[in-house]
């Protein structure tokens, strides 16, 4: 009974129709069990007629043919589909989030100026390297989530990369005022909250730029981490000018205020976590900045592949068609008991009359209980 | 919805005349009291002359036969003696289960029958009586024994209007419970389709009587199967259907084992000594006289 509904519950989650009402016409598959589409012969001893294998087995089919022709029409008229089904496959992947600067000054080239020429502002660059980058990365869940004065959600984790493509080609639009990283940070972790998947996370911060991060929020960025492990890459945009993260400025310079990067770098690391930070000045350094994450992170990954709806309706009525075909060719091939004989017809002795007589009316259906 | 093939000819109508009632003959002697056609048992004053006896051993000089007495050398006078004539009774068990819907022979040829030996054995002197059996003797399509003019005409309608149906043939087991209990002829008409144990029952309960099996058969069945096709056969009496597939191998095999039971019931026959009268497309009349005659 159980493994009876457990199949019924299987069937009902792949399979659907569209009319459910109509599948009471399934009942009528159970017709052909007790009508015969022939019209049958009364012969007065059965017995006499030799137990035939072939025979059985024909009968057999026909009428299975004409259950399978009754139920195909049923089920093709309620339209039988497959559902819409999210298959779980194993490849290579990450879950990532992209945590992307919106601040104003993402809007300049790497020279610190407004774009002109032939010189691409570091938002369009990143937009461009980015949308690359997720075109080689077919299997990662990736959500989207920006900063700037405040953290901005963007996109959850998602398989739809056309979405995430549509988010990523929106940061060039004009930027905000200010860089939050700290907050932007703990948006990104957030969004790991309800992903309970094994799999490898990461954090893409793009930014050129970084601010001080409040004590508070150091502590609750600590704490985050600690629940969620990831992964953390920091593509640094860094503009002709600024300061690097590398770079140990001269003593007494050294502070969160005068450096904000190099200090923001600092916590990254000890965080705890792996951590890596690219400092790209170019088009190019970010490029091979994305390719050094491209190769780093493929992990194997569960993901989920969704198979779109898929009609059954007409291979239902194809599998009728041929059902229908046989019990046809068979009706087609009826016989009566008796052949009509030619020469009977001639009317020739009385022994060919009766026999004659026989054949012709041994070809005329006579309704008749059995 | 079934259909018994080999439906008969236009149905003759009720009123069309009989055929001249045919003779028979009986090879052995009836038992009985009422005056008939037959050579019975014991002595009689007159029919059939059996022998001439002396006068002493049956002294009743009205038989005397005077040119046998005259011819003796010893003068011994010499009487006639004559086998008394006896009628005898003739019954009709017909089997009108479902499987004798066959080719609508119990409204045909078995009435024809049946009518033919009703007038044969009144005209004779004899009584003539008519059992329809399915599973149950059919009292509506049965008559006890009588002798009455236009009894011909009853067993014809009786027979014409039952409609056979019903299983099997216990019927005809409670028929030769009310046979007379002397031997009396029986005409047993079945299409002899029941298990062979069961025949031989029935052959068993009627050893008393001289009893003609007439099988009703259907020439034109076995001869005139298709080669090839599907058909859909239903039983007429279960009613249980089924599909062949016709083919020549297997036609051969229906009609080999049409022969065998054939073949089964002629031995059945003949270790009781009984020879069966083969009822086909119609009644023969020209058969059916010759074969009453041989006895």
């Amino acid at each position: 009974m159980n493994a009876a509904a457990g199949m019924a519950a299987s069937l009902t989650r792949d399979w659907g129709v569209d009319q459910p009402l109509l599948l009471l016409l399934l009942a009528l598959a159970l017709l052909p069990w007790a009508a015969t589409p022939f019209v049958r012969r009364g012969i007065a001893s059965i017995r006499l007629v030799p137990d035939d294998v072939l025979s059985r087995l024909l009968g057999l089919g026909l009428r299975l043919a004409g259950s399978i022709a009754i139920a195909a029409i049923a089920l093709g008229l309620a339209g039988l589909h497959q559902r819409e089904q999210a298959i779980t496959r194993q490849g290579t992947g990450a879950h990532l989030v992209l945590l992307l600067d919106r601040s104003s000054s993402m809007d300049n080239s790497f020279a610190d100026r407004a774009p002109s020429g032939d010189q691409e502002a570091k938002s369009v660059v990143a937009k461009r390297l980015l949308v690359d980058f997720i075109g080689r990365r077919p299997r990662d869940r990736i959500g989207v989530a920006a900063f700037s004065t405040s953290p901005m959600p963007i996109l959850p984790l998602t398989d739809h990369h056309d979405v995430v493509r549509a988010a990523i080609n929106a940061i060039d639009r004009p930027g905000l005022a200010f860089t939050d990283v700290g907050r932007g940070l703990a948006l990104a972790l957030d969004s790991f909250a309800d992903d309970a998947n094994e799999s490898s996370r990461a954090i893409l911060l793009v930014s050129d730029g970084a601010a001080l991060i409040d004590r508070r929020v150091q502590e609750a960025l600590r704490d985050a981490v600690i629940r969620t492990p990831v992964h953390l890459y920091w593509l640094f945009l860094r503009s002709r000018g600024s300061k690097g993260i590398f770079d140990t400025p001269p003593p007494g310079e050294d502070t969160p205020q005068a450096n904000p990067e190099r200090h923001l770098h600092l916590f990254l690391q000890s965080l705890g976590v792996p951590y890596q930070a690219f400092e790209a000045t170019s088009p190019q350094a970010v490029e091979r900045a994305i390719a050094e994450i491209d190769r780093q992170e493929t992990r194997p990954i569960a993901y989920v592949e969704r198979v779109p709806r898929r009609d059954f309706a007409h291979t239902a009525f194809a599998v009728a068609a041929v059902a229908i075909a046989v019990l046809l060719a068979a009706k087609l091939g009826e016989r009566a008991l008796t052949r009509v004989t030619p020469h009977g017809q001639a009317g020739g002795g009385q022994a060919n009359g009766g026999q004659a007589g026989a054949g012709r009316t041994g070809a005329t259906p006579v309704r008749r209980a059995a | 919805m079934s259909e018994a093939p080999g439906t008969h000819r236009p149905q003759a109508p009720v009123h069309t005349p009989l055929h001249a009632p045919l003779a028979y003959r009986l090879r052995w002697r009836p038992e009985g009291v009422f005056p008939g056609a037959h050579p019975g048992h014991g002595e009689g004053m007159e029919g059939e002359f059996r022998r001439l006896v002396p006068l002493l051993r049956q002294p009743d000089p009205r038989r005397l036969d005077l040119r046998a007495s005259l011819r003796d050398p010893f003068g011994d006078l010499h009487v006639r003696q004559f086998a008394p004539r006896r009628a005898v009774a003739v019954a009709a068990l017909v089997d009108v289960s479902g499987s004798m819907r066959f080719g609508e022979a119990v409204r045909g040829r078995v009435a024809d029958l049946c009518g033919l030996l009703a007038l044969s054995a009144v005209r004779s002197g004899d009584s003539f009586a008519l059992f329809s059996c399915d599973a149950h003797l059919r009292e509506e399509a049965s008559l006890p024994l009588a002798r009455r003019r236009g009894l011909e005409e009853e067993v014809r309608q009786r027979l014409m209007a039952v409609r056979p149906q019903g299983r099997g043939t216990a019927g005809l087991m409670e028929a030769t419970e009310r046979l007379p209990a002397r031997r009396s002829l029986v005409f047993l008409v079945s299409d002899f389709l029941m298990p062979l144990d069961e025949l031989d029952r029935l052959l068993d309960a009627l050893w008393r009587h001289d009893v003609i099996p007439v099988r009703v058969a259907d020439s034109a069945l076995e001869d005139a199967l298709p080669r090839w096709g599907l058909i859909e056969i239903a039983d007429l009496e279960s009613g249980a259907s089924r599909l062949v597939f016709m083919r020549p191998g297997l036609r051969e095999r229906w009609q080999m084992r049409a022969r065998e039971h054939r073949a089964a019931l002629a031995h059945s026959f003949a270790r009781r000594g009984l020879r069966d009268f083969e009822l086909h497309d119609r009644l023969d009349h020209e058969a059916l006289a010759r074969r009453l005659l041989e006895g």
